[in-house]
């Protein structure tokens, strides 16, 4: 048998650049490949921002009553780490990720309405520039979500949380206009043959995640705009007594961080179904199911927002009606599971960094949507909702999916970014130490929140409530976290210039991306390949072996001698 | 959480409900994926043959999943409804309060403002951070807020529940033990939120009167004070000779007053 060899591409050739330099470069650029990048990078960044406040908060929350942080600071330093985590970590990480590989996959030269995924690659940096301005002379107090009336002008008056909302309302606005270009060019740019149940996996969870912020992100704006109104011009939507009701912000922003949070998940499905399939040679398993089953996980797990209202004066059929839907969210998620387990049976599985941070990812979610599973149900969430406890239950689902997940896919897909493959070495041992940090973080904050109700938010915990030990240990988890982090950014860093020269496709990949150089040329493709099948490079590969052995045999018959 | 009213006792029933069924799907899940990595590691020279996905192996699983999950609903709306369903008074209890019979529960008009808790009971007593009441005795507590978000937070003898301003939330309750219990608001509130913590005494029903009736006499007391000042002070006005009341006044006035509470508004 003959043994299959790599496509041959020429566009080595090609000018790549302006003569402006690589960083002007690429802000001054429409490429998604790009914007991307910078999403990617920033996000790196803030990750980095992210898991120092986390640290510090965990310095004052390490002992009994400690007097390191003012409550106001401790105040601050929360909402802060609320804003970067999710809206300049996690979602630009998301997004970025979608944006880079999601048109490569589909064989499209470029978005289709590309200046709109750069004025949102901009409107981001936006955001993150009045976060962090803002942070420096008015910081916000309000909390992770700074729920009225609490954020109202009436109790915090500087502009601390005007900052938050603009910032945040940015970085929003930014990923509507990065999803609207996805979702248009996965529509419509799509290679030849292209059918969505040809497409890979990652892209399909890309348009699935872009309708998903289509809808989840305009509520949240429209809440964001609403609170600004209450705040500057007098107004009274979230103003109890005046027309105005406080429940309305917690439905508008909870079906948001609801949808956010599916989002990560299905996007580390996604990469870890594609990581799967890649290392142990198969297909994934059961395409359609797992594609019905994200975009069910999409749906049900924005229509189950209410699950974070359990204890809010809402009616009880409306607790039972997200319950309901916590709970059906059981199916897709398990089938998504069974699937991608099942796609490693008769492989023949290469163990390196992408699939052991993907492992880290399933291992990650399953404990942290297991506990939410316990959660979600009503009568346990009177006393489990705003502990320790179900902090760490969400900690554990959005660490697997945006830390280990992202990690994963970026280990992944970092030689088609830049050409390099990371580390192997510092990736294993970032992934152990990561793993460890994340356990002894989160597991005793669990306990804690389960055995003695210690609440979330509160700067300080009281002595001799029995939760001492466990403080002391979720903050030296912290630690470790913050070690583990540190190092695959080192590594990331490290790796753009100093990684070993990966080729074009060094995984043996079978989808479109693989079939370009690393890094891609700005129209990403010479030509765009007919697509017979869900694994198309596979498909390349053999009509070229198969050519080869033609040609083979031709000449061998031509130079038997004739009889 | 040590449960000491029967609807935390049907909530603690939950919670492990919920956690064996987290446990069965993270072991099951894990067993899977790890069976599945040591199986299928690539030695040399191995080559992937992949099964065929089959159907009806995509039915089954959906309807194990569906089964698990229709199961969770069902424990999930009956130990709920039991948590929250209203306990009735027993004959330990306090049927009468203050020569009156009680003819429901008895009804607590509980405030949360920043960043203490107020608490008035049916006789127009009040008290601060510490609720006093009496034990076998089915309670309802009127949640309102005066600023921003407040939770009602004592597990071992309630659920939780938000206080939010412009909204009055019941809570059902009856606490079968005496004794003190802890408390605290779960739902960021301002700078002195972790600090914003809620006593339960709960009492026999003799104690709950008495402990009633001195708040009260204590009240009653307090005002009175005042108003001797208020009315010192107006006397003084007309005569052109108060300014500022004295450091004595101002400290009898304040020794005249309740512990723990402060003036009627």
């Amino acid at each position: 048998m003959s043994q299959q060899s790599r496509p041959e591409i020429a566009v080595d050739g090609f000018p790549r650049r302006s003569r402006l330099g690589s960083w002007a470069d690429m802000v001054a650029s429409a490429d998604h490949k790009d914007v991307a990048k910078i999403l990617l990078v920033g996000s790196g960044g803030f990750l980095f921002l992210a898991a120092i406040e986390l640290l510090l908060m965990r310095l004052q929350l390490a002992i009994p009553e400690n007097t390191f942080m003012e409550p106001y600071t401790f105040n601050r330093v929360l909402s802060l780490y609320g804003a970067t985590s999710i809206f300049f970590f996690a979602l630009p990480l998301v997004m970025g990720l979608f944006l880079y590989v999601a048109p490569l996959q589909v064989g499209a030269r470029g978005t289709a309405l590309p200046r709109l995924s750069q004025i949102g690659g901009a409107l981001w940096v936006a955001g993150a520039v009045v976060l962090y301005s803002g942070f420096l002379w008015t910081p916000s107090e309000a909390g992770v979500n700074p729920l009225p009336p609490l954020s109202e002008l009436a109790f915090l008056s500087n502009n601390g949380v005007d900052a938050w909302l603009t910032a945040c309302g940015f970085a929003t606005l930014g990923f509507i206009l990065v999803a609207i270009d996805l979702v248009t060019t996965l529509q419509v740019d799509r290679a030849p043959g292209m059918a969505w149940r040809r497409a890979p996996i990652f892209a399909w969870a890309a348009a699935v995640g872009s309708w998903l912020m289509l809808f989840i992100g305009p509520i949240l704006l429209a809440a964001f705009t609403m609170l600004m109104i209450d705040r500057n011009y007098d107004g009274t939507f979230f103003v109890d007594g005046a027309g105005g009701a406080p429940l309305l912000w917690q439905h508008f922003t909870w079906l948001f961080y609801s949808g956010a949070y599916m989002l990560v998940l299905i996007f580390a499905f996604a990469a870890v179904a594609e990581i799967f399939a890649v290392f142990s040679g198969n297909e994934l398993f059961n395409r359609q199911a797992v594609m019905t089953s994200i975009v069910a996980v999409a749906v049900i797990g924005t229509l189950a927002y209410m699950q974070n209202m359990y204890t809010a004066p809402l009616g009880i059929g409306w607790k039972y009606f997200a319950m309901l839907f916590s709970l059906a969210l059981i199916v897709p998620v398990g089938l998504i599971f069974f699937n991608l387990i099942a796609t490693l049976n008769g492989g023949a599985l290469r163990m390196r960094a992408p699939v052991l941070f993907s492992i880290g990812a399933l291992v990650m979610i399953s404990l942290g949507l297991a506990a939410e599973m316990q959660q979600s149900l009503v009568g346990a969430a009177f006393y489990l909702k705003n502990t320790t406890d179900s902090t760490a239950a969400t900690s554990f689902a959005l660490i697997g999916g945006a830390v280990f997940g992202g990690f994963a896919a970026l280990h992944y897909w970092f030689p088609k970014i830049t050409g390099r493959a990371m580390g192997e070495q510092l990736g294993r041992i970032s992934f152990w130490i990561t793993t460890l940090g994340t356990l002894i973080a989160f597991v005793p904050m669990a306990l804690a929140g389960w055995e003695q109700g210690q609440v979330v938010d509160a700067y300080k915990f009281f002595n001799h409530t029995g939760v001492n030990f466990y403080n002391l240990l979720a903050s030296i988890g912290v630690l470790i976290l913050f070690v583990g982090v540190v190092l695959i950014l080192i590594n990331a860093v490290a790796s753009v210039k100093g990684g070993a020269r990966a080729g074009h496709d060094p995984w043996g990949g079978d989808t479109l991306e693989w079939f370009t150089v690393s890094p891609p040329p700005v129209h990403n493709f010479d030509v765009q390949p007919d697509v017979r099948s869900a694994r198309p490079l596979r498909d390349i590969r053999a009509a070229i072996a198969s050519r080869a052995e033609q040609a083979e045999e031709r000449a061998a018959r031509e130079s038997q001698p004739v009889a | 959480m040590t449960p000491h009213s029967p609807g935390t006792g049907q909530i603690n029933t939950l919670i492990w409900i919920g956690f064996f069924a987290a446990l069965i799907v993270f072991v099951a899940i894990n067993l899977g994926l790890f069976g599945a990595i040591r199986r299928n590691l690539g030695g040399r020279g191995r080559t992937a043959t992949q099964p065929r996905a089959r159907q009806g192996l995509q039915f089954r699983v959906v309807g194990l999943l569906s089964g698990f999950a229709a199961l969770l609903f069902v424990l999930g709306i009956i130990f709920t409804s039991n948590a929250t369903s209203t306990p009735k008074t027993t004959a330990d209890g306090l049927t009468s309060f203050h020569g009156e019979k009680l003819e429901g529960p008895l009804v607590i008009k509980t405030t949360g403002q920043q960043w203490i808790w107020r608490y008035n009971y049916p006789n127009g007593a009040f008290s601060y951070y510490k609720l006093v009441i009496p034990v076998h005795t089915e309670i309802e507590l009127k949640l309102q807020s005066t600023d921003v978000i407040h939770t009602w937070n004592v597990p071992d003898l309630t659920p939780k529940v938000e206080a939010v301003p412009g909204k009055t939330t019941a809570v059902y309750f009856r606490a079968d033990s005496e004794g003190e219990f802890w408390g605290q608001s779960s739902t960021l509130s301002g700078q002195a939120y972790a600090p914003m913590r809620i006593a339960v005494e709960v009492v026999s029903p003799e104690r709950f009167e008495e402990f009633t009736t001195e708040q009260q006499k204590n009240i009653r007391k307090g005002n009175e004070a005042a108003g001797q000042i208020d009315s010192q002070r107006a006397e003084e006005m007309e005569e052109g000779s108060g300014d500022e009341p004295s450091a004595e006044e101002i400290e009898a006035a304040e020794e005249a007053k309740p512990s723990g509470s402060e003036e009627e508004e």
